[in-house]
């Protein structure tokens, strides 16, 4: 590829950009947009915690994810115990991660059958890549708020906790705490003004991951994670 | 000029350079032989009627569905209004988050942008998530053309390519086949894939390959279902985890969309994305909904280092350009409509020889691939109104059909009138146009009127027992030996009589 091919092609871009933008802009200059139609939106009955919580966990679970209400004292044995209905000893969570003393506590137990490893590590080397993909059986992510409507989790990937974190690993349990749910998705966008501190991702997760491509028949674990384990804290 | 790059002799099909201009104009005998084939009629029948079902289900509330269609129409068609100032808008905001934003008139120039992007970054792997607006552009074969491995990572989408098909539906590409054929293609295909129909073990073995890509490749590319002006934020939605796959593991990824997927705020996305999955697949939320705004930052351990958006025309410039077809754009790509046609449940999604196949294929695809090529295809509709029933947003696909049709019958521009659509008047016959020539006059004058129907009631017996294709299924009509207008006349005449009689008495 030379440098010539490379700002040619940019140079058509913009002949493109300039032609397109001309020919959208003559169809619509005289339009006004102070008499546009009123947008009226569905009116949802408005329901308690309660109901959202029980709404949460029912449609989840639909989804063929496993909700497990629990105190946050329990997080580490619950973890233990589910890794270990699996056949599982190693988990990957974040270092520094709003649920990292709960990962500090399973790693300190007694029980000393499950090792936590930390997300301490650049995707971009291939080598890390490898044991993500092959040596990384499950992982632990918080969730950073939840909506009841849909059952859905909100993850909002940082530093610490990496978008690949809750997604490469077979097995993937997310905590979530209830005083984050928010009836829908737009009362959640609408509740913590997310157009102005859009970060580089976010993503709703509704269950594991799924497909019916093959005659309309679901399966699980498509290309994500094929489990999706959710711990629900007060 | 325009090349065709995969057989130039086909150039007179090649308004903008697509394969597709060929297969799209052999709908008639692409129709007869999908119809012959009784294992395709049956996977499309069984597909549909989950499909319908799914929907209905999820969509229980007649109120709230109407509410959030006319919401939705309403919405998209607020963005369609401003759509120049919101793609600034979006290209702006995108650019300032660092996704850079590249704009392409043609399916050709599409590709060359990626392909650029590509080899400047060395790249020789691709692996893609869903998008239908690549298969409009058949990237795969332009990348294939450039030694560099493209590989579709959708479940159904994969089984297509290993198939060399290409998608039979928007959401469920490989819904014409069903698990034996996935089975004995994966067994063909794929090395010591051991032969079985359990799906899980079908998804399974898909998920083994894939996986060994994801971690390997150099690019991502993806589509996009909402860009979002205010925040210059990518939406993708998906069940599978391969778009997300696409968009995190690969040191670059580069989304393709039309422009017209762009929605003006953040708060349009919920309305619309409760529709597009409900009246796609039934469920009430996609198993992920990705929301991208920038490539990685400093710090961050994983993402992409680069993000690059292309925005295509590809004809929808032609569709904005005429108020009425402009709705065409306020499409959201769910395929209710194809789920819900009889016509497509029928004949199946490659009869149509086009990207995008069903009621909206037949819409949009005109502007794409010009009437020349596509001028059958409005044809091939019953006009039962399903499609624009169940359509999220609103569009008027049966009216839009009629609209296609009389664009195509169009006399030959003579007045030197605006030109609408690329091969407008393409569809016009002579003799149609004559026999439609002569009916006018016919009811225009009440003496030709009369006296050609008494000749040809009277001649009635020479009546052709064989009429082109209509007889083909059918049997000729006959004519009455009478026409109605004698037969009423000397009903009226024997009524008058009666009266006159009983007057009388």
């Amino acid at each position: 590829m030379s440098i010539h091919e490379s700002t040619l092609t940019a140079a058509k871009s913009q002949t493109s950009r300039s032609n397109i933008l001309a020919k959208l802009k003559k169809e619509v200059s005289g339009a006004d947009y102070t008499k546009l139609p009123e947008e009226v939106g569905y009116q949802y009955p408005v329901l308690s915690k309660a109901e959202q919580k029980n709404q949460f966990i029912s449609l989840l679970e639909a989804n063929h994810a496993e909700v497990i209400s629990l105190e946050p004292q329990q997080i580490p044995t619950v973890i233990a115990a589910v890794l270990k209905k699996r056949g599982i000893n190693t988990l990957l969570g974040g270092k520094d991660s709003p649920i990292e003393k709960h990962l500090t506590a399973l790693a300190n137990s007694k029980d000393d059958s499950i090792s936590v490893q930390y997300y301490d590590f650049n995707l971009a080397d291939s080598e890390n890549k490898e044991r993500l993909f092959n040596d990384t059986p499950a992982s632990i992510s918080s969730a950073h708020s939840a909506i009841a409507a849909t059952g859905s989790i909100v993850l909002w990937p940082t530093e610490q906790e990496p978008r690949s974190l809750s997604l490469v690993p077979p097995v993937h349990i997310a905590v979530v705490e209830e005083k984050t749910m928010h009836q829908d998705f737009a009362s959640l966008i609408q509740a913590q003004q997310w157009h102005n501190k859009m970060p580089t991702n976010i993503v709703l997760v509704s269950g594991p991951s799924k497909t019916a491509d093959i005659q309309q028949t679901l399966a699980y674990g498509a290309h994500g994670p094929k489990e999706l384990i959710v711990l629900l804290v007060p | 000029m325009t090349v065709n790059l995969h057989n130039p002799k086909d150039s007179k099909y090649d308004p903008n350079e697509s394969k597709y201009a060929k297969s799209a104009s052999e709908f008639r005998a692409n129709v007869s032989r999908d119809l012959k084939n009784d294992e395709l009629r049956s996977n499309f029948r069984g597909a549909m009627d989950y499909l319908m079902d799914k929907r209905k289900a999820a969509l229980p509330n007649e109120d709230e569905l109407e509410t959030l269609r006319e919401q939705c129409k309403l919405i998209k068609q607020r963005c369609l209004l401003k759509l120049p100032s919101l793609l600034e808008q979006l290209e702006q905001n995108l650019e300032a988050n660092g996704i850079r934003v590249h704009w392409a008139e043609t399916i050709t120039q599409a590709n060359e942008i990626i392909a650029t992007l590509i080899q400047e970054k060395n790249g020789k792997t691709v692996v893609k998530g869903k998008s239908m607006v690549s298969e409009e552009t058949s990237l795969n074969d332009y990348l294939e053309d450039r030694d560099i491995e493209c590989l579709e990572s959708d479940m159904g989408e994969y089984i297509v390519q290993l198939a060399h098909e290409h998608p039979s539906h928007i959401i469920m590409p490989a819904i014409h086949q069903n698990k034996k054929q996935v089975a004995d293609l994966f067994a063909d295909k794929i090395e010591g894939f051991e032969h079985t129909t359990d799906v899980d073990a079908l998804i399974g073995e898909g998920r083994r390959v894939l996986r060994e890509k994801f971690c390997h490749a150099d690019v991502g590319i993806t589509g996009v279902n909402f860009a979002v002006a205010e925040t210059g934020t990518l939406c993708l939605v998906e069940n599978e985890g391969n778009g997300r796959m696409c968009t995190t593991v690969p040191d670059l990824h580069i989304a393709i969309t039309g422009i017209e997927k762009v929605v003006e705020f953040l708060d349009d996305v919920p309305p619309l994305l409760s529709l597009l999955t409900r009246s796609a697949t039934g469920q009430i939320i996609s198993t992920y909904f990705n929301m991208i705004t920038s490539p990685r930052k400093n710090g961050e351990k994983d993402g992409p280092e680069e993000v690059h958006l292309v925005l295509l025309d590809n004809g929808r410039s032609q569709a904005f350009a005429d108020e009425e077809m402009r709705q065409t754009l306020q499409c959201i790509r769910c395929g209710a409509c194809m789920n819900h046609c009889p016509v497509y449940t029928r004949i199946g999604g490659h009869a149509y020889g086009t990207v995008y196949p069903g009621p909206i294929g037949k819409i949009v695809s005109p502007h794409m691939l010009g009437l020349e090529a596509t001028n059958n295809l409005p044809t091939a509709s019953s006009l039962c109104g399903a499609c624009g029933e169940v359509c999220p947003v609103k569009i008027p696909i049966p009216k839009l059909l009629l609209r296609l049709r009389s664009e195509s019958n169009k006399p030959a521009n003579t007045d030197g009138h605006k030109q609408v659509m690329k091969g407008e008047g393409s569809g016009r016959k002579k003799v149609e146009a004559s026999i439609w020539f002569v009916w006018q006059l016919m009811h225009k004058h009440a003496f030709i009127y009369n006296s050609s129907m008494w000749f040809a009631t009277r001649l009635r017996k020479l009546m052709p027992a064989k009429i082109g294709v209509w007889t083909s299924v059918r049997s000729a009509p006959k004519l009455a030996p009478k026409t109605l207008h004698e037969r009423v006349k000397v009903h009226q005449a024997e009524q008058h009589k009666k009266l006159h009689k009983k007057q009388q008495s």
